[in-house]
């Protein structure tokens, strides 16, 4: 077994009386698809905020590639190779969709300090957005504004702006919140074509979705993982089932 | 771009009549132009609402002014740095400094956002304010008088309408510089910024040192305007930089039309010219400024250019 | 420099303290509740200060003339929250900054039509013109004691209003949550212009009590106004209790270093240099708090919302 790609050590965060996060343990190895589960209110959004840096725990550290990135701030994770997506989507509105990926694009490649050529010019820029847009499904939709598009159509340049970044872990925070069933189809699709080629993290309530995209489950209740492992033992744990009454699984 | 044309126009024709006051006025839209384009980086492009950029107008301003009086008098400035008025050293001086302090300033400001940040550029720049007025070897309160204009080698800057083609001429070029930067990589990631700082700093970009950048640019050009505005008046007092300059200015840019470069040039023109008209109309004009400026927030949002500019257009 | 000059200079730095504080507890519940930043705060300072001065020059009553001045301000306030300033709290903070920018142009230029554009000028009343002697040897005058009381007053005041009193209670809901409090029957809309009173006539207060000592004249809210936002930023913004230490804290801090710089630099420097030099940077002396401050804690020492 390699070493962890990603991992979190008792990971503790209070908001006042409330413990987000209550020693929260989490590995996420190379090249799998980690799910991480819940019911609502269990600390997810914590967990996640903490791991991309937006959040600094109370306790608990965070490793991520073989170095300590617990104190180190959100931009400086995404350049280490963690990228994410964001539940409520978050893009540049007003720009056109080949512009929010050619955005990312050239947060990759290096410094920005260029004062004087012309960005949207620029054929290193755009035609890796053009691909990475093809990529996701959204190739014909690259002139519109963001605005625009379609609630599906946003999710999916939600996820390719976190990949055009060329991560080593992508971390996705419910990238179907709000799809319908074809749209969801379509993205899991996208995913699996992805699976072993990076990490992904990847929170969801979806559990159709969870089963037939997870290398390995992590279960999160009251900010702490109650069960590990790979998704049939995952699916026969009756602390899960408890936790997670009523689910059909 | 029909409007840009008109602009460069009325010059010729204000130089025909035989009515100087014009020049002058003109000039004074042509420089506070400046400032307000330079404002209109940082806010209308970065979209960083300082509240505090007539400090580096008025540095800019004073940078040539305490030059100037102690090139007058053969004194050193600290006792280390000759005096002079050669506009070619003088004038890319003045940007120095001012841009030197904006990066001081938005070291500090930029660390904080929102509300906080409005505040602390306000309270620097009333800070400066009063670090100036209790400069008494400069003049303190009453001002400090120049004994002529900056020299530039072959123009003689003494005429007003030479002084005018200056002028335009450094207002004409920043705005195509600022045109380039606002294209360029760093002009996106600074509309990023403004867009969306969440999503820039998910991507990795380290967004406190490009916002730093752009604040210290646009101080290093209100520097400029100021030392232009030090030369029109051969003189410079602290009003320069009091804090309702600022307010002026920001003025000027939301008429004209914020992220534009362009508007808040015309945006500076209209508000002279109000202030022309009204003020001979009542010595009471800023009764209607008032009010008038809250309804121009209230209602027009996109400012002259952006009201011209769109009617030509269906998007 | 003897201690008794120290402490009358402590004296004068509390009671400066003790008036912003009055402007910042103001300013920083209508920030912190209705997230609006008011420029034009001062004016209702400014509107406090003529009013008392115009009231006690008719009834020959500095008492008659403070009465008059809190309910003046609150009065305009709550008229320019109804008229001009409901619009504002949905909107973004420039817009605000800019709105309320022109209302400080507005109300300077009214003033100066109403009460001319000659500063007033305001005896401190009768029965506080002595001195009282605090610590045997040391007269300190009576009427800046009788401020540092009122702001004690006051800031007891507000602290039972707001922790333990149901309009309290009330505020601090409405802060976290505009929408469910409406839901839940309160009417937002008048608690908020009341806020906003409230904040007034405690301006209007600081501005009549700083009649008698400062000079009552148009403009004088801008000056005091970037002082209260330094206190805020410094205290934290949306918190009482970081509004009176960072008053206090500016009061102490612009008035010693004001007092004591120049004779300090003396030590190193010529009398002509340590006197400039030190003016200079007394006047920037609250600015290098502020910025130290923010270097250690970017919200403020007390900040509201976490």
């Amino acid at each position: 077994m390699s070493e962890a790609l990603l991992r979190a050590n008792s990971l503790v965060k209070r908001f006042g009386a409330v413990m987000a996060s209550d020693g929260l343990n989490l590995e996420v190895y190379p090249g799998e698809v980690h799910a991480l589960i819940g019911p609502n209110g269990a600390g997810k959004t914590t967990a996640v905020a903490q791991l991309s840096g937006e959040m600094c725990p109370d306790a608990g550290s965070v490793q991520f590639d073989g170095r300590d990135v617990t104190r180190l701030s959100a931009d400086a994770r995404a350049r280490a190779g963690l990228a994410r997506s964001f539940q409520i989507t978050s893009l540049f509105l007003g720009f056109t969709a080949e512009d929010n990926v050619a955005m990312a694009i050239q947060a990759h490649q290096g410094h920005s300090f260029r004062f004087w050529g012309n960005a949207r010019e620029d054929e290193t820029l755009r035609d890796p957005a053009r691909a990475v847009l093809a990529r996701v499904g959204l190739d014909g939709r690259e002139d519109v504004p963001a605005a625009n598009l379609a609630h599906g159509e946003q999710r999916q340049l939600e996820l390719a702006m976190a990949l055009a970044t060329e991560p080593k872990l992508l971390l996705l925070d419910e990238p179907m919140a709000g799809m319908g069933h074809d749209e969801s189809q379509c993205m899991v699709e996208l995913l699996v074509g992805l699976k072993g080629k990076l990490a992904i993290l990847l929170v969801e309530h979806d559990m159709d979705v969870v089963f037939s995209l997870a290398d390995r489950i992590t279960v999160l209740v009251y900010g702490r993982s109650i069960a590990s492992g790979a998704p049939e033992d995952i699916r026969v744990n009756a602390e899960v089932r408890d936790a997670y009454l009523g689910v059909d699984a | 771009m029909a409007a840009l044309a008109v602009a460069l126009l009325l010059p010729a024709v204000a130089l025909g009549l035989d009515k100087p006051f014009f020049v002058t006025l003109a000039s004074r839209m042509l420089i506070y132009g400046l400032a307000a384009a330079s404002l209109d980086l940082i806010l209308g492009f970065g979209g960083m609402v300082s509240f505090g950029h007539a400090a580096f107008f008025g540095v800019g301003g004073y940078t040539v002014g305490i030059l100037s009086a102690h090139g007058f008098d053969g004194s050193a400035f600290l006792g280390l740095f000759p005096g002079g008025d050669n506009a070619l050293i003088v004038w890319p001086l003045a940007m120095l400094v001012s841009g030197l302090l904006a990066l001081v300033v938005g070291a500090v400001s930029l660390r904080t956002g929102g509300v906080y940040f409005i505040m602390i550029t306000l309270a620097f720049a009333q800070m400066l304010y009063y670090f100036f007025v209790s400069l008494e070897t400069y003049g303190g309160d009453d001002g400090l008088s120049m004994y002529g204009r900056s020299r530039l080698p072959g123009l003689d800057l003494s005429d007003d309408a030479t002084f005018y083609y200056v002028c335009l001429a450094l207002l004409l070029a920043f705005l195509w510089l600022g045109r380039r930067l606002v294209a360029s990589r760093f002009g996106m990631v600074i509309a990023g910024v403004r867009e969306n700082e969440r999503r820039m700093v998910a991507l990795g970009f380290p967004v406190y040192r490009y916002k730093l950048a752009c604040f210290a640019i646009a101080g290093a050009v209100a520097g400029l305007a100021g030392a232009l505005a030090a030369n029109q008046t051969e003189f410079v007092s602290p009003g320069l930089m009091h804090w309702t300059k600022s307010g002026e200015i920001m003025v000027m840019v939301i008429m004209g039309g914020m992220g534009t470069l362009v508007g808040p040039v015309f945006g500076a023109a209209v508000f002279l010219l109000l202030e022309e008209v009204l003020s001979k109309w009542t010595e009471h004009w800023m009764i209607v400024l008032g009010p008038l400026l809250i309804l121009i927030v209230l209602f027009a949002k996109r400012g002259l250019y952006g009201w011209l500019a769109g009617r030509g257009k269906t998007s | 420099m003897t201690a008794l000059l120290v402490l009358e200079q402590v004296l004068n730095g509390l009671q400066l303290g003790v008036m912003l504080f009055l402007l910042a507890a103001g300013l920083t519940l209508i920030f912190g509740i209705m997230d609006l930043i008011n420029l034009a705060h001062g004016s209702l300072y400014m509107v406090g200060a003529f009013v008392a001065a115009s009231v006690s020059q008719w009834t020959g009553s500095f008492m008659l003339g403070l009465l008059a001045a809190m309910p003046a301000a609150a009065a305009v306030g709550m008229a320019v929250e109804m008229i001009a300033l409901r619009t504002l709290y949905e909107r973004n903070h420039l817009d605000q900054v800019l709105a309320t920018f022109g209302l400080i142009l507005f109300f300077n230029e009214l003033v100066r039509i109403i009460w001319g554009p000659r500063a007033i000028f305001m005896d401190v009343p009768e029965a506080l013109s002595g001195t009282i002697e605090i610590v045997p040897g040391a007269p300190y005058p009576a009427f800046r004691l009788a401020i540092i009381a009122v702001g004690i007053a006051v800031a007891v005041f507000l602290y039972f209003l707001i922790s333990r009193t149901r309009i309290g209670m009330l505020i601090r809901a409405g802060a976290s949550n505009r929408e469910m409090v409406g839901a839940l029957g309160v009417d937002v809309k008048l608690l908020f212009t009341l806020v906003f009173g409230l904040g007034a006539a405690l301006a209007g207060l600081a501005g009549a009590m700083a009649g008698p000592i400062f000079a009552v004249e148009v403009g004088m809210g801008e000056g005091v106004l970037i002082l209260t936002f330094v206190v805020i930023v410094i205290g934290g913004i949306g918190s009482v209790r970081g509004a009176l230490v960072g008053a206090l804290l500016v009061g102490l801090v612009d008035t010693l270093g004001r007092a004591f710089l120049p004779t300090l630099l003396r030590l190193v420097a010529d009398p002509a240099t340590a006197d400039g030099v030190g003016a200079s940077v007394a006047s920037m002396s609250i600015y290098i708090l502020m910025a130290a401050v923010l270097v250690w804690r970017p919200r403020g020492l007390f900040p509201a919302h976490g």
